[in-house]
């Protein structure tokens, strides 16, 4: 079965951190990180996964009576916003549930599960 | 239909269901094919005579009916791979059934599975695994047919399009997952036996349907202690039933129970099951809950019934446990510290028994216009007939003049 794995994370955290305080969080997740990789991997060699530019940078689109509106996002006024995705093959929910769990983002922000169409 | 036919039914229903849904992927392919193999044989065993191998004669009949459903309704790549599937089983209407690994298990956790609301688990489970109807169920839980069937319509495509797994969790996911099931379970029994509503004979039903449930849950996995836990506690609660409403329809406390009126054969099987978990030694809150009804229905000293309390709270620190604690250690004497913790429950608001305890512990205390207070407020959160006259009674002893 092939699932979305959504990353949602509160952003404004990461705003007005130094360079020095996000090179280190990012040190501290790496152990983390590659924990993933390696379970991600063995469970589906041909998972994709993207990481996205921040929620501030996006820009909204909206056609209303034939005309284009385009505001700066993010869309939803939430705290947490989409900040990466996974596209994998899974045998079943159990397995997509256990590899979200090990997401770092599970551990601050959370991980929304949807299963594709096929 | 007759009585043994229908045990007949309920017993090869899930074995039917489990088998064909673990062969096609889908359980609800897999139960049309079941139903449709039901009607035929309730057109044709009347008629014919049971067949030697019900159970086999089911499968078969349903295989080859889905073979036909197959060909007709789905398309050509599905079909060619669930008819391919389908090969795998006899057709034979009298094949050896032993040679089919028995699935009831895994349709058991899929049908209890924490990705499904809890009451669409709970319909599921007793339309699946306990072979009951749709409209059976509807009438037990005071649901119109349609909504409930409704119901298993969505919780079955839940199943199929989120790849809720059928099979038996991992060990590594077991302890996290068989508590689902035995809450399933013991919810069940509870809408039985708590009845906020309902018609008795169809509440018995569903008590004695969770009893059978999880005598196969039991059988199915016998060194899962908590598994004989719940058995224990559902035996032992059940030898009560009779006894928990007197003569005109009122709730009679444990402590007035006429004890003639308990099911002794219901409490010797459940002190045996009993003795069977704790002889696994690893306890759980299942056991330690029979325990405590054990302790009721051996007549044991309050005492020993408020510490197995304090023992459950450890392991599950919810205000229901913590009420029952409390009414224990007054019961044992106590009456001043159980009221100080009913006082500090929090998250029980609107619990019609929480209300009730408060006002029976006010009494025993002498506190006659406060317990009042507190029969009016259980009165204003009950509509069980029963309750509500027990309440009524006791309140017209605390305020005779109201």
């Amino acid at each position: 079965m092939r699932y979305a794995l959504l990353v949602y994370s509160d952003q404004s955290s990461w705003e007005g951190i130094d360079e020095e305080e996000a090179a280190r969080q990012r040190a501290d997740s790496m152990p983390r990180w590659l924990t993933l990789f390696e379970e991600m991997g063995k469970a589906d060699p041909a998972v994709e996964g993207r990481e996205l530019v921040a929620a501030s940078e996006a820009k909204v689109v909206r056609l209303r009576d034939g005309e284009r509106v385009v505001t700066d996002g993010p869309f939803a006024e939430t705290k947490e916003q989409i900040g990466g995705i996974f596209l994998t093959e899974l045998p079943d929910l159990d397995e997509a549930i256990r590899i979200a769990a090990l997401v770092p983002a599970a551990a601050y922000g959370s991980m929304e599960i949807r299963p594709v169409v096929e | 239909m007759t009585g043994s036919l229908e045990a007949t039914f309920r017993n090869e229903w899930p074995r039917a269901v489990a088998i064909l849904t673990r062969v096609l992927g889908d359980l609800t392919l897999a139960e049309d094919a079941v139903q449709d193999a039901f009607t035929t044989a309730l057109e044709r065993w009347p008629r014919d005579g049971v067949p030697r191998a019900p159970g086999a004669w089911i499968v078969a009949t349903a295989r080859n009916g889905a073979i036909d459903r197959i060909r007709r309704e789905q398309t050509f790549a599905r079909k060619a791979e669930l008819l391919a599937r389908l090969q795998e089983l006899p057709a034979e209407e009298d094949a050896d059934m032993s040679s089919i690994p028995d699935e009831r298990l895994a349709l058991l956790f899929t049908c209890c599975h924490p990705a499904l609301a809890v009451e669409s688990r709970v319909a599921l489970t007793l339309r699946e695994v306990g072979g009951l109807a749709t409209p059976e169920i509807a009438r037990a839980f005071l649901v119109a047919e349609p909504a409930l069937a409704q119901r298993l319509v969505r919780a079955k495509r839940r199943v199929r399009d989120t790849g809720i797994p059928f099979r038996v969790p991992p060990d590594h996911l077991l302890p996290d997952r068989l508590p689902d099931v035995l809450r399933v379970l013991y919810l069940v029994f509870n809408e039985g036996y708590a009845a906020s509503a309902g018609d008795a004979l169809v509440r018995h039903e569903l008590c004695a349907e969770a009893i059978r449930l999880t005598k196969l849950l039991c059988v199915l996995m016998p060194d899962e202690p908590e598994a004989f836990g719940l058995l224990a506690l559902l035996l032992l609660q059940d030898s009560r039933r009779d006894a928990r409403l007197g003569a005109d329809g009122e709730l009679v406390l444990l402590a007035d129970q006429d004890r003639r009126r308990w099911d002794r054969a219901s409490i010797d099987e459940g002190l045996r099951v009993l003795r069977r978990a704790e002889a696994m030694r690893r306890p759980g809150p299942y056991q330690l809950q029979a325990v405590i009804a054990a302790g009721h229905a051996e007549g044991a000293d309050p005492r020993v019934i408020a510490d197995a309390y304090a023992v459950l709270e450890r392991f599950d620190p919810s205000p229901v446990v913590r009420l029952n604690r409390a009414v224990a250690m007054a019961l044992a004497g106590e009456v001043e510290k159980g009221l100080a913790i009913l006082e500090a429950i929090e998250g029980l608001k609107g619990y019609s028994y929480l209300a009730a305890a408060r006002a029976d512990l006010l009494r025993r205390l002498g506190r006659r216009d406060e317990a009042a207070a507190s029969y009016r407020e259980a009165l204003l959160l009950t509509d069980n007939g029963p309750e509500r006259r027990f309440l009524e009674r006791r309140l017209d002893e605390v305020a005779p003049t109201r």
